[in-house]
């Protein structure tokens, strides 16, 4: 009797309610957090082979500039853009993987047009800080019949080096980095042949 | 009644033509020689693509092979396109927004389109730069159209024709009948 008494009157009690509440809010925050923490994971785990890139060219059977996922299937490299069918190349068959770095004014044409709209040469100062660096991935291989082929992806900055290290990983040939000239941002390093 | 009757010569001069096609050359692209020129790789792929697509799209060629194609080998009549680079500025873009004068990228190739036998049929030198809007491998696309556009506007000698079988049979077989005499 008294125990059932006891139980009706913390029913009543609004505390007893609150907190109640309060703990099923909590329970639910940390499970959902601890869920979000797995998807994470896996999202992080996924990204390594899979990266979003903008096709610059080369790549057979897609367009130039589309923008698009380069991801390692198995013994393939493929990009896919959106729902089309997806691009690939055998990674035997990629002969070199060549990692650089550019600097590109960002917004494109629109961007370009509204600075130069600017007046007093605002449109400068605007480009002094609307760039930004990526990285670039080239791609050489060889198509079924001997064809050599080059595809050149653009990345974000740091993405690069991941992509080429899985690669060579599942063995695509390389030649070694110190081969590679100077970075492309190099302003006006002119080398000439007299 | 009057008859009008079409001069025959109309269909079988038709059927000439069709029987001689005008011969038209093939080319196979070479993959790009930097020279002496510290030039970056992504370059090199870039201007070897896009003479690819420039000169498909100038129709001056039968076929356009890429380097190291086995199908070419099997083509008659093929030219080989060599690209050497002799000067390259790698320019900037943001320094190109910023100034509007400097920063350009400039490139500079000679450009050799020679038979299989190594004669040297074309030799033009040709530029490729990016001066105002576009990023710097924009240049290498510039370069690539006007090496198409010099080739389409350049007069090419006729594939020659290979000898016909008979030509070479002919002799023989007088000799023989010279023999039999």
């Amino acid at each position: 009797m008294n125990r059932r008494a006891v139980a009706s009157e913390q029913m009543q009690d609004p505390y007893f309610l609150i907190h109640r509440t309060a703990l099923l809010t909590l329970l639910i925050w940390v499970s959902t957090g601890m869920l979000a923490q797995n998807s994470g994971g896996q999202t992080s785990s996924a990204a390594a082979s899979e990266t979003n890139v903008t096709h610059v060219l080369g790549f057979e059977g897609t367009s130039n500039n589309a923008k698009g996922k380069l991801s390692i299937q198995g013994s393939a490299v493929q990009f896919q853009k959106g729902a089309d069918t997806a691009a690939q190349v055998n990674i035997s068959s990629i002969q070199d993987v060549i990692l650089g770095e550019q600097s590109k004014q960002l917004g494109g044409l629109p961007m370009t047009l509204g600075k130069a709209a600017t007046p007093y040469g605002g449109g400068r100062v605007i480009s002094l800080f609307a760039h930004k660096k990526y990285d670039t991935l080239t791609l050489v291989y060889f198509d079924t019949n001997g064809g050599l082929h080059g595809a050149i992806f653009q990345l974000n900055k740091g993405r690069g080096q991941a992509i080429r290290d899985e690669l060579v990983a599942k063995g695509a040939h390389v030649t070694p980095a110190e081969d590679e000239p100077a970075k492309q941002s190099t302003p006006e390093a002119k080398s000439e042949n007299k | 009644m009057i008859f009008v009757t079409l001069p025959p010569q109309l269909p079988a001069q038709t059927a000439a033509a069709k029987s001689s096609p005008e011969r038209q050359w093939s080319v196979q692209v070479d993959k790009i020689d930097p020279g002496d020129v510290v030039l970056a790789s992504s370059f090199q792929v870039a201007i070897y693509e896009n003479l690819l697509e420039e000169l498909g799209k100038t129709k001056r060629f039968k076929q356009v092979f890429r380097d190291g194609d086995r199908n070419a080998s099997s083509v008659a009549d093929l030219l080989v396109l060599k690209t050497t680079v002799q000067k390259y500025s790698p320019g900037s873009e943001t320094q190109r927004a910023v100034t509007t004068v400097s920063g350009a990228t400039k490139l500079n190739v000679r450009s050799q389109l020679c038979t299989r036998d190594g004669n040297v049929v074309l030799e033009r030198v040709v530029n490729g730069n990016v001066r105002f809007l576009g990023s710097n491998l924009r240049a290498t696309h510039n370069l690539a159209r006007n090496v198409a556009k010099t080739i389409k506007q350049s007069a090419l000698p006729e594939p020659t024709l290979p000898a016909p079988a008979q030509s070479s049979a002919a002799p023989s077989v007088a000799a023989e009948l010279a023999g039999v005499r």
